[in-house]
């Protein structure tokens, strides 16, 4: 259920979701008016594209078969911006004339594939592209096509579970279960493709630069601390009394620290979500460092 | 006589290295017609999209109307050169067959009502007037040429350049753009590879081999020198 | 492919279709709007806003055989999602078969999904039988979308359509070879497809780039005026939108 239908999102997520994936369109237009209209030709068949990719068929075997989302097919092509408006323009018109995900849900809908699956299918794209090297550039590209289904399947989750029309741990398990799924298709389908694309017309897959040395550590060691921080906060929220000891040893309590995250009580999902947050949260800050390194780096 | 267009030791490499067109020379007057012959690869193609600016030298030099073609001056040149294209699909790139007529006098300042107007006589005159607010891709094949025929002729330009404008075409459609384009006055330069087309159309015809002009004559000359034309890749009319 | 319908449906003349695109699509984005941010529960503002979408509908002369086989599809496979909102809703079961428990709950959360969703599914298929895409396209335009999407889609429509013929052209010269058998080898056909097509939308792209330069294009898509915002719209607008919000602000209040 990548697209979401009208009638499950309730007010508040519909509002947010909306507010957050407008701020992300107007950026992605913001100060690249021009540029933007003079790639005008290239959007339009790529938007043209990804309607007609959607519907073919790729059989998996046993009777199922698969489908394309193409968010990051489109963003390792054209870039993250681009890429954002391309998918928005088709989430978009799905949601006007062909009942494909909810009028009032588009916010949402185009947060989730738009915004993730173009714009950040191409950030984990560039970051896997940074640790496998440019030998390896499809790997990073199906890691990226893996990453983001799953991450398009947990946002999916939890705006229904923030909207109550399902709690977070089957919806979960379900929607992001299945978008496991989703995602070795994904990363299976957009590989195979793009490989052929590019023994066709290789400059069409030409690179951002390469990193400098530096981006590289600092990709290669915010990588390590995020997987790192992630893995131990699982650990101390499925054993608090573990951390409770070790901050007494270091005798932080003294200092107030507080010793169980403080959203922990109310955070549904119990264990399940505290991990959550902790990967989010390990990653965001990762993010923001891949983009104060790679800025410096001229990369970006 | 002044040459409304002057092309004078033409080159063009393209970017990975392959060479388009090399050595080319020839004038055109106003009023001329002239067919630009060779087999496929021979450049014609490239040649022609010298001719608005759409590819600049690599070498040599284009002036259209004592204007040297350059990326400054190419929007001033692309005012006074129709390019009608291979592909009619190329050119009606929008929703409906009046806005494809209408997006150059659009372009060129004028009025929407004004752009429109224009347009829909265009559209009558080829006899396209009941298409008009339909998409291109309802329209049969001859259609669509004629309203990708439309598209340039409502801007009245001094010279249209035609590429393959009989391509894909069936032996009535074929008649109508070769009467359409008979009657008409101004500068013309078709490339084709339909040697009766040439005959009716162009006087004059400028023969491609593998990038280099190998001949400039009289088209019905051409058509005698049945050597000349398997030579280089043309061969004589059938019957 | 399941896009050519786009240029048939919306032909009908009707006293909607005489609307403004800006007012005709506003307006049924209202009533879909409308009815998602309806609370749970909210069933008289769910039936009313069921009504307004009807009442449109029939002003706009869709059949109604026709309005119900647009609607059946998506409506079925909501009703297929929301069986998952029935059957994990927490609480005390009402009613139980194995391992599946129904809960008033449940109950609730699903008549509201299928609620809110009816309606905005409803005010999308009259969007969709009332406005063609040209129209869609000056909407968008007169709103403010920003130029890059708008331009972008008004070349798409076209670039679909021949980038459906090449597929087709494709799929058949794939065919004749006798391409792929079984699952892996079907899937590196569509996957050769899919690649091929891509390629030759740049291509396309490109060419498309050249003609439009040739016709004097600098970065705008120039616009001819179409029809004007007339009085009636805006009335009709206004109207639509303020029951709308009447309802639900009703539903919250």
């Amino acid at each position: 259920m990548a697209h979401i239908p009208d009638g499950f999102l309730s007010a508040p997520v519909l509002v947010g979701t909306a507010a957050a994936s407008a701020g992300a369109v107007v950026a992605a237009t913001r100060g690249r008016a021009r540029f933007a209209e003079r790639r005008a030709p290239l959007l339009g068949a790529l938007t043209a594209f990804v309607f007609a990719v959607q519907m073919l068929n790729f059989p998996l075997g046993a009777g199922a078969s698969a489908h394309l989302l193409g968010g990051v097919l489109v963003a390792v092509m054209v870039g993250p911006w681009d890429g954002i408006l391309v998918i928005f323009s088709v989430v978009l018109v799905q949601a006007l004339l062909f009942q494909d995900g909810g009028i009032a849900a588009l916010g949402a809908n185009t947060l989730n594939l738009a915004v993730l699956g173009a714009g950040g299918g191409w950030l984990v794209y560039r970051w896997a592209f940074i640790l496998a090297g440019r030998s390896r550039q499809l790997l990073a590209v199906g890691i990226a096509a893996f990453f983001v289904a799953v991450l398009t399947g947990g946002a999916v989750a939890a705006e229904l579970a923030l909207s109550g029309a399902v709690p977070l741990t089957p919806a979960l398990v379900a929607v992001g279960g299945s978008h496991v799924l989703v995602g070795l298709s994904e990363a299976l389908i957009t590989v195979g493709i793009l490989r052929m694309v590019r023994r066709a017309r290789p400059e069409l897959l030409a690179d951002a630069p390469l990193p400098s040395a530096v981006t590289r550590r600092w990709v290669v060691g915010t990588t390590a601390a995020a997987v790192l921080l992630a893995a131990g906060s699982y650990l101390a929220s499925t054993r608090p009394d573990a951390l409770e000891a070790a901050v007494a040893r270091l005798g932080l309590d003294r200092v107030g620290v507080a010793t169980s995250l403080p959203w922990a009580d109310w955070w549904p999902g119990g264990p399940w979500g505290r991990a959550l947050v902790g990967i989010a949260a390990a990653f965001g800050l990762a993010w923001l460092v891949f983009r104060v390194a790679a800025r410096r780096d001229g990369a970006l | 006589m002044a040459a409304l267009i002057e092309v004078r030791g033409l080159a063009y490499r393209y970017p990975d290295g392959a060479q388009g067109v090399r050595d080319v020379d020839f004038g055109v007057r106003a009023g001329e017609r002239v067919a630009v012959l060779g087999p496929n690869g021979s450049g014609k193609s490239t040649l022609l999209l010298h001719l608005n600016g759409l590819l600049l030298p690599t070498d040599g030099e284009v002036r259209v109307a004592d204007l040297p073609v350059s990326e400054e001056t190419a929007p001033a040149v692309r005012r006074k050169v129709g390019f009608v294209f291979q592909e009619p699909d190329d050119q009606l790139f929008l929703p409906t067959v009046l806005e494809d007529v209408a997006f150059g006098p659009l372009n060129a300042g004028l009025s929407a009502p004004e752009a429109e107007a224009r347009a829909r006589v265009e559209l009558r005159e080829l006899g396209l007037e009941g298409q008009a607010e339909r998409a291109a891709h309802h329209l049969s094949g001859g259609e669509r040429r004629l309203a990708s025929l439309a598209t340039v002729l409502v801007s009245e330009p001094e010279i249209l350049v035609l590429d393959e404008p009989t391509a894909a075409l069936d032996a009535r459609a074929r008649r109508l753009v070769v009467d359409l384009l008979r009657d008409r006055t101004e500068t013309l330069v078709v490339a084709t590879h339909d040697l009766e087309v040439a005959l009716a159309l162009c006087p004059r015809a400028l023969v491609l081999d593998g990038g280099r002009l190998v001949a400039d004559l009289a088209t019905a000359d051409l058509l005698r020198d049945p050597d000349l034309l398997e030579r280089h890749g043309l061969s004589a009319p059938l019957a | 492919m399941s896009f050519r319908h786009l240029d048939h449906w919306a032909e009908v003349p009707s006293l909607v279709t005489r609307l403004a695109p800006p007012a005709r699509l506003l307006a049924m984005v209202a009533v879909a709007l409308g009815a998602a941010l309806l609370p749970m529960g909210a069933w008289p503002q769910m039936a009313a806003l069921l009504v307004l979408v009807l009442a449109f509908a029939a002003t706009a002369r869709i059949p109604a055989p026709a309005f119900a086989a647009r609607l059946a599809g998506p409506l079925f496979l909501v009703l297929l999602a929301s069986c998952a909102v029935l059957v994990l809703a927490p609480g005390e079961p009402l009613w139980a078969l194995g391992p599946i428990r129904v809960t008033d709950t449940g109950l609730v959360r699903f008549g509201s999904v299928v609620g809110r969703a009816t309606p905005a599914l409803g005010a999308a298929v009259v969007l969709v039988s009332t406005l063609r895409f040209p129209e869609l396209l000056e909407a968008l335009r007169k709103l403010r979308l920003p130029s890059a999407v708008t331009t972008a889609l008004g070349l798409s429509y076209r670039l679909l359509y021949t980038l459906a013929d090449e597929i087709e052209r494709l799929r058949r010269a794939a065919r004749s070879r006798n391409a792929g058998h079984g699952a892996a080898g079907r899937r590196r056909t569509a996957m050769g497809i899919a690649a091929a097509s891509l390629v030759r939308s740049y291509a396309r792209s490109e060419r498309v780039h050249r003609a439009m330069l040739a016709r004097g294009y600098s970065g705008a898509l120039p616009q001819l005026h179409a029809q004007p915002m007339d009085v009636r719209s805006v009335v009709v607008l206004l109207a639509v939108s303020a029951i709308v919000l009447l309802v639900v602000s009703s539903a919250w209040l």
